[in-house]
């Protein structure tokens, strides 16, 4: 009976805890290539797991890459934006970052509403707007035809109010979706920012490692990146790592740890 | 190089006279010979001036001066001068008889020439110079520490148009151009010319210089003698006051004379007395600034100037200063010069620049420096650059505009050492909120399902309640507007009915029914009637239903014909064997009429 409990704990237990663990205590024994490397194979294996992404943020942090550091905070953001230490990993990284912005933010405060609302639950008022949304158009049909009474207007009322409010909340969720999808972290130590894709372009400032932009387009081997206050260049395109993590929404899933090697 | 090495040729000039002052008595019989340049290096079109001294003991006899044929000079021009002299030594006097040739020599190439020996044979003696060697510079190219135009007039002779006839003491005030242009420095000389000797200057009045910004070049504390022959008599001169004027406005300036009292003779043995002179007023005829400024020059940059850019250090961190230094320097009135202000460099944070002036005289020409230091502060990393300064200044020696430029200086802003260390742990136990958290034992892992609304089901299901309602509601319309109203529907079937029951009698009449015949013809007719013109007749008399036929406005013969088919079938059925076969077939067309004309008469 031990036995079977004990396989049953073993099988609800997530692919890759013991090599989770083993990087874990690697990282605590001050160990921190092997954590990192460990905490790499398992992105590789295709675990996504908001724990494992700041676990190697801190990693990197502890290595000094913050570049690298602020990538898997912002990548554990954006498998739970709820998730506390990340966001407090971050601002920590931030506060060290070589670029400070000034002027306005240029979206209006579009991304800050985003970042408000992402931590809703987007899967669950997806579901409910489509329950309510097909509610409140059943009763709508009922009273249309049939006639109603009170009773029926007022939930019909009722299920279309909270299908509006599940569709703020699956927008704001979507927002800040779109947005982490275009959003990247700086992981080089300096880059300059050129005025077109190419080396020969003049340079109209620098971004430093850890300071996190909006990735507008791609082109030869650059991205053109765009700072909060508006500040748009073309770096090259290694400098700047997607937040999104490989394996959503279509990008390939790293099969090594490539980027342990960049600088 | 202008002068005996290094002293400029008016000195030089002077020091040969000194030297023949210097020359021991001769004694009888014998004869000295000497030769100097006034330059010992030259361009090839310049000139330079040989002085050949003959001194003979003798007042009447002179000399043979064998003037060597120069190989590599030309001759331009030739002048002869001679002085004699006394002097009294052991009781006894001497004279002696001093033979001065000036010859204007021009070089004929470039490079290292010499001057031959000048020979003399003077009671049977010969002697002769020793060869002086002179350097050529190429045409054009100015010697150094001196040369041009500008060394031209501060060597121009300002006694040579003095000609002081009788008169034993002479204020003379001399400017070394006349035609300045405005900004030019022009150099105002005082000099006291004197036969007698001079103990002291007891009063100088110096001129007023109205429309001049001046300068004291030199004030001599004490009386420095420089002899001077002038019309072939040795005078001392003796410089008062030297001052660089720079004209302010273009026209004519004059400056009215100078006053200065003089105390003659010597010491208490010798009758002293003051004298007062005046010099001669000068003229300037002050030239305005060619035509072709350039756009927005500056009327005060007038001058030999450059001008160079520093910024120190050229490699900071963010945040930290920069001193950029604008240093223009040469000749000229300082004071006016205009330097560029630095433009506003994006990242760079620059502060309130200062100002520094210093001058300086060297050869008589007022030099300055102004320095202007100012205080930038780079506000992000990377490649930065101050750009290049440039000034327009016309330069009154070339006469010509000049536009002075400076070199593009590249910066390099690295990050502040201190935001790297802006992680880093305090030493102190401040538990101050931040810092990075422990790391998390547990893996929990995430569903990767992409939200409901990234799905290809979700917009069509979210269509699919206002599409299915929409579709309701467009059937329950549709239905509505395809009801037909029965009483509608039988007026416009009545006529089709009543034929298909004429069509019925028809077929009963070929069976032989005639009871069932005249029943279908009379129902034929009153069905239509029922129908089209709602008219019961089964319920009227035959008075009645004439009434109501003509009260909707049919004719009286079609009522009349109507009422006569409806009696002939009633008399049929109840009278049998009245009808023959021919008045039922003619039955039917009288009922087929009747009713054709009360379609047409209500439709």
């Amino acid at each position: 009976m031990t036995l079977l409990l004990a396989l049953l704990v073993a099988a609800a237990e997530p692919p890759g805890t013991q090599l989770f663990a083993d990087a874990n205590a690697a990282f605590l024994s001050g160990d921190l290539s092997r954590a990192t490397a460990a905490y790499e194979a398992l992105i590789s294996e295709g675990v996504t797991s908001p724990a494992l992404e700041t676990n190697l943020g801190a990693a990197w942090l502890r290595q000094g890459k913050r570049g690298l550091a602020a990538l898997h905070f912002e990548r554990a953001l954006f498998l739970d934006p709820g998730d506390e230490d990340a966001r407090a990993n971050l601002l920590e990284v931030r506060r060290g970052n070589v670029d400070r912005l000034e002027g306005e933010p240029e979206d209006g405060g579009a991304e800050t509403l985003a970042r408000l609302l992402a931590p809703l639950p987007a899967h669950a008022s997806g579901i409910a707007l489509v329950i309510l949304w097909a509610a409140a158009w059943a009763l709508l049909g009922v009273r249309a035809l049939r006639g109603g009474s009170r009773w029926v207007s007022l939930a019909t009322a009722g299920c279309f109010a909270g299908a509006a409010l599940a569709a703020l909340v699956s927008w704001g969720a979507a927002a800040g979706r779109r947005i982490a999808m275009h959003r990247g972290v700086v992981v080089a130590q300096s880059v300059p920012a050129r005025e077109g894709p190419a080396e020969k372009s003049v340079s109209r400032f620098e971004v430093h490692e850890g300071t996190t932009v909006q990735v507008d387009d791609e082109d030869s081997g650059f991205r053109r990146v765009k700072l909060a206050n508006g500040l748009t260049g073309w770096v090259p395109a290694p400098s700047v790592e997607l937040v999104v993590p490989p394996g959503w929404a279509g990008r390939p899933v790293l099969t090594g740890s490539a980027r342990a090697e960049r600088p | 190089m202008r002068g005996s090495e290094v002293i400029p040729r008016r000195t030089g000039n002077a020091l040969c006279a000194l030297l023949l002052v210097a020359l021991p008595a001769l004694a009888a019989g014998e004869a000295m010979l000497s030769a100097s340049t006034d330059v010992r290096e030259l361009p090839l079109d310049d000139t330079l001036v040989l002085r050949i001294t003959a001194k003979f003991a003798s007042r009447d006899e002179s000399g043979e001066l064998d003037i060597p044929v120069f190989a590599d000079f030309d001759v331009v021009s030739r002048a002869r001068s001679e002085q004699m002299s006394f002097s009294f030594g052991g009781g006894a006097s001497s004279m002696a008889r001093t033979v001065i040739t000036e010859l204007t020599l021009t070089p004929k190439r470039a490079g290292d020439l010499t001057i031959e020996p000048v020979k003399l044979e003077y009671r049977g003696k010969k002697i002769q110079t020793e060869p002086i060697a002179i350097h050529v510079l190429p045409a054009g190219q100015a010697a150094p520490g001196g040369g041009g135009p500008d060394a031209r007039a501060d060597a121009a002779d300002p006694f040579a148009d003095v000609h002081p006839g009788q008169r034993d003491l002479l204020l003379r005030a001399a400017v070394d151009d006349d035609h300045p242009f405005v900004g030019q420095q022009v150099t105002y000389s005082l000099f006291l010319l004197a036969r007698t000797n001079v103990s002291s200057i007891e009063k100088l009045v110096s001129p007023r210089l109205d429309g001049f910004w001046s300068v004291d070049v030199e004030a001599p504390q004490q009386l420095v003698p420089e002899q001077r022959i002038l019309d072939g008599v040795p005078y001392t001169s003796y410089l008062l006051r030297r001052r660089a004027l720079f004209p302010l406005r273009a026209g004519r300036a004059t400056i009215d004379p100078a006053e200065v009292q003089v105390l003659t003779g010597f010491g208490m043995l010798f009758s002293r007395g003051t004298s007062r002179r005046s010099s001669q007023p000068l003229q300037i005829e002050v030239q305005p600034l060619p035509p072709g400024k350039p756009p927005g020059f500056d009327a005060g940059n007038v001058g030999q100037w450059t001008l160079t850019a520093t910024a120190d250090p050229a490699a900071v961190g963010v945040g930290q200063p920069i001193t950029f230094r604008l240093v223009a320097s040469g000749r000229g009135n300082v004071r006016d010069l205009r330097l560029p202000k630095l433009p506003e460099i994006p990242g760079v944070r620059a502060y309130d620049a200062t100002t520094s002036d210093k001058e300086s005289i060297e050869r008589g020409r007022v030099n300055g420096t102004r320095t202007i230091e100012q205080l930038l502060v780079p506000e992000r990393t990377g490649a930065l650059e101050i750009p290049a300064l440039s000034m327009d200044v016309f330069d009154p020696v070339l006469k010509q505009y000049r536009t002075l430029k400076t070199e593009r200086i590249p910066l390099r802003v690295t990050p502040a050492e201190g935001a790297q260390a802006a992680a880093a742990s305090v030493s102190q136990n401040l538990l101050s909120a931040g810092g990075v958290r422990p790391i998390r034992l547990r893996l929990s892992t995430v569903d990767r399902a992409a939200p409901p609304w990234t799905q290809p089901w979700f917009w069509p299901l979210l269509g699919i309640p206002p599409f299915g309602v929409a579709v309701g509601l467009g059937f329950a319309g549709l239905r509505r507007l395809l009801q037909i109203d029965p009483g509608e529907k039988r007026v416009k079937l009545a006529r089709g009915a009543a034929a298909k029951r004429l069509k019925g009698a028809r077929a009963l009449l070929q069976r032989g029914e005639a009871l069932a015949f005249y029943a279908e013809v009379a129902r034929a007719v009153t069905g239509y009637l029922l129908d089209k013109q709602g008219i019961a007749a089964a319920g009227l008399t035959r008075e009645e239903l004439a009434a109501a036929l003509r009260a909707r406005g049919h004719g009286e013969e079609t009522v009349r014909r109507l009422v006569r088919v409806l009696d002939d079938c009633d008399r049929a059925r109840f009278a049998p064997g009245s009808g023959e076969a021919p008045a039922r077939e003619a039955m039917l067309g009288r009922a087929d009429q009747v009713l054709n004309e009360l379609d047409r008469g209500r439709a």
